[in-house]
């Protein structure tokens, strides 16, 4: 067959599809059945027009045309609430149990050093003066002090939605570094990690050592069930990217670094959002000094509870249709 | 030059949010604050999962992210090459970033090669048209595929080269043309060369 009668032959369809993607891609109503069919038409004509060495106008036309509906076709639409809601309720809890040894390890990373400076800065002076400066103690030590200038004060509500602000800024943000310093062999996170490990750990270990743990630690204790949680999965999540390719096993070091971030990417989403309630909590719970302590300390409870159970038993059994 | 665009844009938007919450107070400041982190983080996610698949600054001069199969980029994939722009921008002012775009083939950054996307020109290039109208012409001997396929692109770019350069190409093909006897036949070789392709094309006299 010549060229000028394959254009014959199928120029109409051609043109009809073209016209059809248009209003297609002005979110107007169109035939689906009747584009599919011409998509593959289309397909088909461009494979034969590339096989049989047809002039190159008509091979670029035919390419623009099965590119221009492959994207329409194969765009994703399911942004939906719904989707969210298994988002929330399956995949995110089994995508963070799947890479429990990543979590374990980011665990570890934040957990020992926190836990280890706690002991030092509550033991002695020495340990925090070493990590901080003076100056910032001090700041410390006044933002959690007796009296009406301290953090935990009653405030007015318009403060509140500022400090939602900050810690959205700057809490969520961290744990993005977090995840994408994770790329540089996962010693991005790991540094994170440790870094902040030790200077949570040395602030709470110096408060409660100068016996200011009664306003500390209610304060504390509530929002850290997610924002702790958080800054682990995004340094577990970075890891899991840094460690992916420095070990790729039997797959290209490009393709393992690929596989590696679309295993880390669930782990961001719940680190995500983690740290946005986490900033809710901060701001308008945790600051509010007007609720007893034992409240608190209840309420944190269950948290802690909510988010472990999140993680450790949601989506467990029965793989949902998806 | 997009990114450059962007930052532009993005800056505009602090600004606006600035100026326009800036006036309620602490309860504005808190806002002012989840725009600005809104602006910094999502703000190209948000715009890369649109239809048109491209920041504002991107889209202005005509490019636009896909995946590397050419489907329009998933929000993983998004969020990936998105986040990553952090270790990008070390050491400073997107160093690695810069080193991994002159390392490999297809000019991606980091994130992109985690995310396994592409950054691409959103509009095809056409550098061929139809050839123009011309007598139909049978060419001196049975032609290659090859060689066909050579002669049409090379009518197909007759409104791109200069007359002389066209010229020059046809005398290449010469030893296609058909022998001066055959009636008919223009002098001139570009014309002769024109009438083959569209003898090739399918046109007869």
């Amino acid at each position: 067959m010549t060229p000028v009668r394959f254009e014959a032959d199928h120029a109409a369809t051609w043109d009809e599809f073209d016209a059809q993607l248009k209003l297609a891609r002005q979110g107007k109503a169109v035939d689906g059945a009747l584009l599919a069919a011409r998509y593959r038409r289309v397909c088909e004509n461009l494979a034969l027009a590339r096989s049989r060495d047809y002039p190159m106008h008509l091979v670029a036309r035919l390419e623009a045309l099965a590119q221009e509906a492959h994207e329409l076709i194969y765009r994703r639409q399911d942004y939906g609430l719904r989707r969210l809601g298994t988002l929330l309720r399956h995949e995110l809890p089994c995508a963070v149990r799947g890479q429990g040894r990543y979590v374990l390890w980011a665990l570890a990373l934040f957990g020992l050093p926190l836990l280890l400076s706690y002991l030092l800065a509550h033991h002695g002076p020495d340990f925090a003066l070493r990590l901080m400066d003076a100056a910032q103690l001090r700041r410390y030590e006044s933002m959690y002090a007796d009296g009406k200038n301290a953090l935990g004060r009653v405030r007015e509500a318009d403060g509140d939605w500022q400090m939602f602000g900050f810690y959205i800024l700057n809490n969520v943000g961290i744990g993005f570094r977090c995840f994408g310093a994770g790329i540089l062999a996962g010693v991005g996170s790991a540094l994170v990690m440790v870094y902040n490990g030790l200077a949570i750990g040395a602030v709470a270990g110096h408060l409660t050592r100068v016996g200011l743990g009664h306003n500390f630690w209610p304060f504390v204790v509530t929002h850290s069930a997610f924002e702790l949680t958080g800054i682990v999965l995004a340094g577990a999540a970075g890891l899991r990217i840094g460690v992916g390719w420095l070990a790729p096993g039997r797959m290209t070091r490009l393709d393992a670094l690929r596989n590696a971030a679309l295993a880390a990417v669930p782990l961001v989403y719940a680190a995500f959002f983690l740290l946005l309630v986490a900033a809710a909590f901060e701001a308008f719970w945790s600051s509010a000094a007007w609720i007893a302590p034992s409240v608190k300390y209840g309420v944190a409870a269950l948290c802690w509870a909510l988010v472990l159970g999140w993680l450790l038993l949601l989506g467990r059994g029965g793989s949902h249709a998806r | 030059m997009a990114f450059l665009l962007d930052l532009l844009i993005r800056f505009g938007i602090d600004l606006a949010l600035v100026l326009l919450l800036g006036a309620w107070g602490r309860f504005g400041s808190g806002f002012i604050m989840i725009g600005v982190f809104s602006v910094e983080w999502l703000y190209p996610i948000v715009f890369e999962l649109r239809k048109g698949g491209a920041t504002p600054g991107k889209r202005a001069l005509g490019l636009r992210v896909v995946m590397d199969t050419g489907l329009p980029v998933t929000p993983a994939a998004s969020f990936i090459r998105n986040l990553l722009r952090v270790a990008d921008f070390l050491p400073l002012a997107y160093g690695i970033g810069i080193v991994s775009l002159l390392l490999n083939r297809e000019c991606k950054r980091l994130g992109d090669l985690a995310a396994g996307t592409l950054v691409v020109h959103a509009r095809p290039v056409v550098l061929h048209d139809a050839p123009p109208v011309a007598t139909p012409l049978a060419p001196g001997r049975p032609l290659h595929a090859r060689e066909q396929a050579a002669i049409l692109s090379w009518a197909g770019r007759a409104k791109r080269l200069t007359p002389a350069r066209f010229e020059e190409l046809a005398r290449l093909a010469a030893p296609a043309l058909p022998p001066e006897s055959t009636p008919g036949r223009p002098r001139d070789l570009t014309a002769q060369l024109l009438g083959v392709a569209q003898w090739l094309m399918g046109r007869r006299p």
